[in-house]
């Protein structure tokens, strides 16, 4: 399996091991990624401001992605909501969908609304499965308590996004699972990380972000698990942000993410997967969790029945 | 007029032209402002910066990026083939042709025992250097025109830039052939070198020039003959040939003067061949001249500005070079548009039809700023507006082949302009979060937030000022319907998790969200642009989803706050 890989402009430059755990796990499922240097930003920054504005660059993307003949992969969450929205929009508006393809022409694009937006927990979940999934396994990571916060903008609107149930959400449930690893139930798990509010509004930003650290601490998390990028960034940045202005004894809430749970246990090398790049995470915390990582006993036993018989 | 009075003025404008520009090096810069530190100041802490990196560990990466950044033009070879082609044919050849050919006598001669300019390799050579010229030249302008579509910007300097570089090649070409071709030319190198013993050999020496060496003879008819030109090839071996090779080696020159040569005989060709001289040497001088002042600085610029990349990366130095930096950056710029190619904020230029989104038009209009040039309030506020509209993807600054650092460039003038007082709505995009996570200029930005603020306080009204009761107008009047199924559950206000961060919502967030829906029920529409809670929703889409009626709450505050923006901006032209 072949995607064009968007990256959106947050990842490539702040959360590159986000990609390259992405990257390197799919690739043990033969799933290759292509990088497209000519996508542009998904209009997601300037949606407060113009929606027409936001529309246009996600449509754009997709015209590139069809005249390479790929579907897109997309991680982060906002990205995902944006390439959405915008073929949601295209699909009902003919005007708009002529006057954008009028700009388009110039660069020799057309928008025909026939690639697909696949987000990267999606692929492994419906494309791979959780069966392929358990089969490559290497270890699992039993005992690691993770609080997933999935994002706003991949879980809502539903009828946009059509990732999973926006109230029982059960993609990550089933992926944390089979690592053998335990999605903890929190309150903050479907809320806000108060991304959207950072630069306009920092005091009620982090008001938000507080809330969900506290929350997750107090339900027994051992790390936090964000979907998206902005998320990512709230808990990874932010976060240290205001613990280097409360002083340096603050501790933090380490940020672990899926995709380098997955490829550990996939016996993935921990700095391909860039997990000491995380800024919240320190070298007791790898120490942690791999101390936890084992080889899936019951899988080895069947296996060793089934040899047998 | 005399060559080295010309050369001498050339030159003169030329070294004032660079002593100038390195003054404003160290006299300008964009934030913080200049006058924070002094001339000397910034010398001295550029000297050390220098030092520090000539005697030390760093020299090897001084090396390093003198072979790959400079020579090699790594950063350009890493993104696209063709134009590291065009660049690489045109900096090789011209620099071989300035060092070999315009200071031959200085060069060349000292270098090679034998030199003598009609002699080959050199006369091939030059040709050769000349045509890679031409050929870079002519990718570079068939880029220009087939990447119009992808916004690649051109102005008029980058044509003269072309026009001057191919020009000189071009005119020294047409030079060597119409020299070629000119039968006084051919008189003048015969009494000067040859070895020629009366009119019969003349005529066979000529036949033979006319038959192999391009030479046109137009006022007489010359025979012809091959025991003739066989006699003529005989006599150009014994007094030609030592220090002059076929013509046919200058193969492009010698290709023009058969086109040229009729042409230039009929005109007269000792005319000719002087006004190419002129041409040649006029094309050369005036590009010397206008070097300094022009995009063409960057051949000095730079190999600084990639060196100092090269040790730093994105980080700055002393505080005294910061604005050092930023000013050897501008005139580093080649307005070569890689970064607007490569822009994540491309589409936002054709939303928005602001040039200055594109980093390449930013960086040619920042010299003004720097130096400090009155603007006028519209240029100012699109400035503004286009150094906003930003990803902050820093891809602009790791294309740069000049190695700039856009990123520090762009941030800086972005609170230079806040500090202005223009109201700058596009702060309300989320351009603003990555600005927040990096925590530039925290104070800046809370205070250019505050002038925002005000501008809403006084072109919305809001619901605590009003004394009169509210008056019932008819709904309708907003774009997205789907508010008139509201049933009053205020299901929406109960789950908001911005609501529950406020022990008194309603005072700190103007209108509750089920209020908005309330006003929008009610006709009034700019109740609801005006409430703070629109700008402090955050977007979390859980009051959509839990709306038992389908209401869409949240894209009815985006579509809020886009017309509350649009007003204001309205208000502001009107």
């Amino acid at each position: 399996m072949k995607f064009a890989f968007f990256q959106g402009c947050n990842i490539p430059v702040r959360i590159e091991q986000y990609a390259d755990s992405t990257e390197a796990v799919l690739r043990i499922f033969d799933i290759e990624l292509v990088k497209i240097p000519e996508f542009n930003c998904c209009g997601y920054p300037v949606r407060n401001v113009d929606e027409k504005a936001y529309i246009l660059p996600s449509i754009r993307n997709m015209a590139i992605a069809e005249k390479a003949g790929l579907d897109i992969l997309v991680i982060c969450n906002c990205c995902f909501a944006s390439l959405q929205k915008a073929k949601n929009v295209l699909e009902k508006d003919s005007a708009l969908k002529d006057e954008f393809n009028t700009l388009l022409a110039k660069e020799g694009l057309t928008y025909h609304g026939a690639t697909r937006i696949r987000h990267y927990l999606t692929v492994l979940h419906e494309d791979v499965g959780i069966e392929a999934i358990r089969n490559k396994l290497v270890n699992t990571c039993k005992g690691l308590k993770l609080s997933v916060i999935h994002g706003c903008h991949i879980l809502r609107p539903r009828e946009i996004t059509q990732f999973d149930d926006s109230f029982v959400p059960r993609i990550t449930e089933d992926l944390v699972g089979v690592t053998g690893a335990t999605s903890i139930d929190w309150r903050g798990s479907l809320e806000c990380c108060g991304a959207a509010l950072a630069g306009l509004n920092d005091e009620l930003s982090r008001r938000l972000l507080q809330e969900k650290i506290t929350g997750a601490r107090e339900a027994g998390a051992d790390y936090v698990t964000p979907i998206c990028s902005y998320c990512h960034l709230q808990f990874d940045t932010t976060q240290v942000n205001i613990a280097a202005q409360a002083g340096p004894e603050t501790d933090l809430l380490s940020v672990l993410l899926y995709p380098q749970l997955l490829g550990l246990c996939l016996g993935i090398n921990e700095q391909r997967l860039g997990i000491a790049r995380n800024r919240t995470i320190g070298v007791g915390d790898i120490d942690h969790i791999k101390s936890l990582l084992a080889p899936p006993v019951e899988e080895k036993k069947k296996k060793v029945r089934q040899q047998a018989a | 007029m005399n060559f080295t009075l010309l050369l001498t003025v050339a030159v003169s404008i030329c070294l004032i032209g660079i002593v100038l520009r390195f003054y404003v090096w160290f006299s300008q810069g964009i934030h913080p402002p200049a006058t924070s530190s002094s001339l000397p100041q910034r010398l001295a802490a550029a000297g050390r910066a220098m030092g520090g990196a000539l005697f030390g560990p760093r020299l090897v990466t001084i090396l390093k990026s003198i072979f790959l950044d400079l020579l090699f033009q790594q950063r350009v070879f890493n993104k696209n083939t063709l134009r590291w082609l065009a660049h690489g044919l045109i900096f090789t050849g011209f620099l071989l042709l300035f060092f070999l050919h315009a200071l031959d006598s200085l060069i060349t001669e000292k270098l090679f025992s034998g030199y003598v300019s009609t002699l080959n390799p050199y006369l091939f050579l030059r040709n050769l250097f000349g045509l890679m010229v031409l050929a870079g030249v002519t990718i570079a302008v068939y880029r220009r025109i087939t990447l119009r579509p992808q916004r690649l910007k051109t102005y008029a300097g980058d044509w003269a830039a072309l026009i001057f570089v191919g020009g000189i090649i071009l005119s020294g070409m047409l030079l060597e052939g119409a020299k070629i071709s000119s039968y006084s030319t051919f008189q003048r190198m015969v009494e000067d070198y040859g070895d020629v013993a009366g009119d019969q050999e003349q005529q066979a020496l000529e036949a033979f020039w006319v038959k192999e060496n391009g030479l046109v003879i137009a006022h007489r008819k010359v025979e012809m003959t091959t025991a003739l030109v066989d006699q003529g090839r005989e006599i150009s071996g014994r007094s030609c040939i030592e220090c002059h090779a076929p013509n046919t080696s200058a193969f492009v020159s010698y290709g023009l003067a058969r086109i040229t040569g009729p042409i230039a005989a009929a005109a007269g060709d000792a005319g000719a061949v002087n006004f190419l001289w002129y041409l040649h040497i006029l094309f050369c001088l005036s590009f010397l001249a206008w070097l300094p002042f022009s995009k063409m600085f960057h051949i000095i610029a730079a190999p600084v500005s990639l060196i100092i990349t090269r040790i730093m990366g994105k980080e700055n130095g002393e505080p005294a070079n910061v604005l050092t930096r930023q000013m050897i950056g501008l005139s580093a710029c080649t307005h070569c548009g890689a970064c607007s190619l490569e822009c994540s904020s491309n589409m936002f230029f054709e939303s928005f039809q602001n040039d200055f989104i594109l980093p390449s038009e930013k960086v040619q209009f920042l010299k003004n700023l720097a130096a400090g040039r009155e603007l006028d309030p519209d240029t100012l506020k699109k400035l503004q507006q286009g150094l906003y509209i930003c990803t902050s993807c820093d891809r602009c600054t790791d294309i740069c082949p000049s190695g700039i650092n856009l990123k520090e460039l762009f941030v800086s003038s972005r609170y230079a302009l806040l500090a202005h007082g223009i109201p700058e709505t596009s702060m309300l995009s989320h351009f603003s979060f990555p600005l927040a996570l990096a925590q530039y200029r925290v104070d800046d930005h809370l205070k250019a937030l505050k002038i925002l603020e005000q501008l809403f306080k006084k072109s919305f009204r809001v619901l605590a000022d009003m004394v009169q009761p509210l008056t019932l107008t008819r709904p309708g009047k907003f774009s997205n319907p789907s508010y008139r199924s509201c049933y009053s559950c205020q299901r929406c206000t109960n789950i908001c998790p911005v609501v529950r961060s406020f022990d008194n919502p309603g005072e700190a967030l103007g209108l509750l969200p089920h209020q908005i829906i309330y006003s929008l029920g009610i006709g009034n529409v700019d109740l609801a642009m005006g409430s703070k809670m629109i700008w402090s929703c955050s977007t979390c889409y859980l009051c959509q989803e839990h709306c038992p009626n389908q209401v869409e709450l949240c894209d009815i505050f985006y579509g809020l706050k886009n017309a509350a923006i649009a007003k204001i901006e309205e208000g502001d032209r009107s």
